[in-house]
């Protein structure tokens, strides 16, 4: 239906890794092996054993779980990245962050509780540590 | 033991001819020669096959392309027997993925008897090997029965990929790939761009109120509701050196 010459014929995903693209909307609880993309929708739970992307267009309504996260969309409900949780500055995060390490780029927004390693919330809206801040 | 399986459209098509010469005296060359089993109109080429394999054959080479494949994965796969293929004509996608050169020097690929397990996609119980596609996708996907996966553009097309450039065949998985045209700035300035998703899942279900159509490696299906899984390596398949995977 769609042609486009400047397209490879078949693109991406060699590794086994998932792209929820916008204009796809995901509901329910979304677990993946490989490293997740999402510039879509998604509502309900999202896990995944590698990295997570969540794009500028992305919109999140769901629990998310992941090694390692990098967010610049919307995110409504809780984060949890095991390793490292960036926030770039177009992001929105409402619910609680529980990460290791965290980088927050000015103008990114968290209305929620940051906990870092142990799960112990260390700050609510004040800057976490030298390498740490937060925008709210 | 082989069996050379000649399509229909090999055998009308006088342009073939000289083609198939070459490819029967390089087999003999090569020693794999085998019976020829010809389809015909109102010739199951199943039951020719299923009938061969009692005899002995443990090796089906279909002369033909992807079509002539299609009509025998099933008998193949069933009987744990290796497929060869000798593509001649067009739409030899599957060979070409297998990297098996057209015509004449296929034999020499087949003769190598590089074989390869490979996955094999199933929809509705109708099996398929490269992939299925549907142009108009507006239906529900419900996938690995955990979560289900809407279109929200008002175009998008969905393919199911289990053999293609970039998917492992081996995997256990197959692809399946969204495309929606997503129209970025207003009125004439407007440019539609294809964003695309790409889910790699073992199983999924596509249902729709109104009854929808699915291209299974190239032949349409219709109906309201498509299961479709996969059955990891049970298609044997002779391949060579430059497959894709």
């Amino acid at each position: 239906m769609f042609k486009d010459k400047n397209k490879p014929a078949m693109p991406s995903s060699a590794s086994g890794e998932t792209i929820i693209a916008q204009g796809v909307r995901v509901e329910g609880d979304f677990h993946s092996q490989g490293d997740v993309i999402i510039d879509g929708e998604v509502a309900g739970s999202v896990e995944t054993q590698s990295a997570l992307t969540v794009g500028e267009t992305a919109k999140i309504h769901a629990d998310v779980k992941a090694k390692s996260a990098v967010v610049a969309g919307e995110v409504v409900g809780n984060i949890f990245a095991q390793e490292m949780l960036e926030l770039l500055s177009t992001s929105h995060v409402k619910g609680d962050v529980v990460t290791s390490r965290i980088s927050v780029a000015a103008g990114a927004r968290i209305n929620g509780r940051v906990s870092m390693d142990d799960g112990v919330p260390v700050s609510r809206g004040k800057k976490v540590s030298d390498d740490e801040s937060e925008a709210t | 033991m082989y069996c050379y399986l000649y399509d229909e459209f090999i055998q009308e098509n006088k342009r073939f001819e000289r083609e198939l010469l070459r490819i029967e005296n390089r087999l003999t060359d090569l020693g794999v020669t085998g019976k020829v089993s010809r389809l015909a109109l109102f010739r199951d080429a199943q039951e020719m096959i299923r009938d061969e394999i009692e005899r002995g054959v443990s090796t089906i080479v279909v002369v033909g392309n992807d079509e002539t494949v299609r009509k025998v994965i099933d008998v193949v796969t069933d009987n744990e027997v290796v497929l060869g293929i000798i593509p001649i004509g067009p739409q030899n996608e599957l060979a070409r993925m297998m990297g098996i050169p057209e015509g004449v020097a296929a034999c020499d690929v087949l003769s190598a008897r590089r074989i390869e397990k490979i996955d094999v996609g199933i929809v509705n119980g109708r099996r398929f090997v490269t992939g299925l596609t549907m142009p108009n996708f507006h239906a529900e996907i419900t996938c690995e029965d955990k979560f289900r996966v809407t279109s929200v553009a008002r175009q998008a097309e969905l393919e199911i990929r289990n053999l293609a450039d970039v998917t492992d065949p081996k995997d256990g998985r197959f692809e399946a790939v969204i495309r929606s045209a997503i129209k970025k700035g207003w009125g004439i300035f407007g440019r539609t761009q294809l964003k695309e998703s790409v889910l790699p899942l073992k199983s999924m279900a596509i249902r729709s109120e109104k009854p929808i159509s699915l291209f299974v490696d190239g032949e349409e299906m219709k109906s309201t509701r498509f299961d479709i899984g996969i059955e990891p390596l049970v298609l044997n398949i002779i391949t060579g050196k430059s497959r894709v995977f």
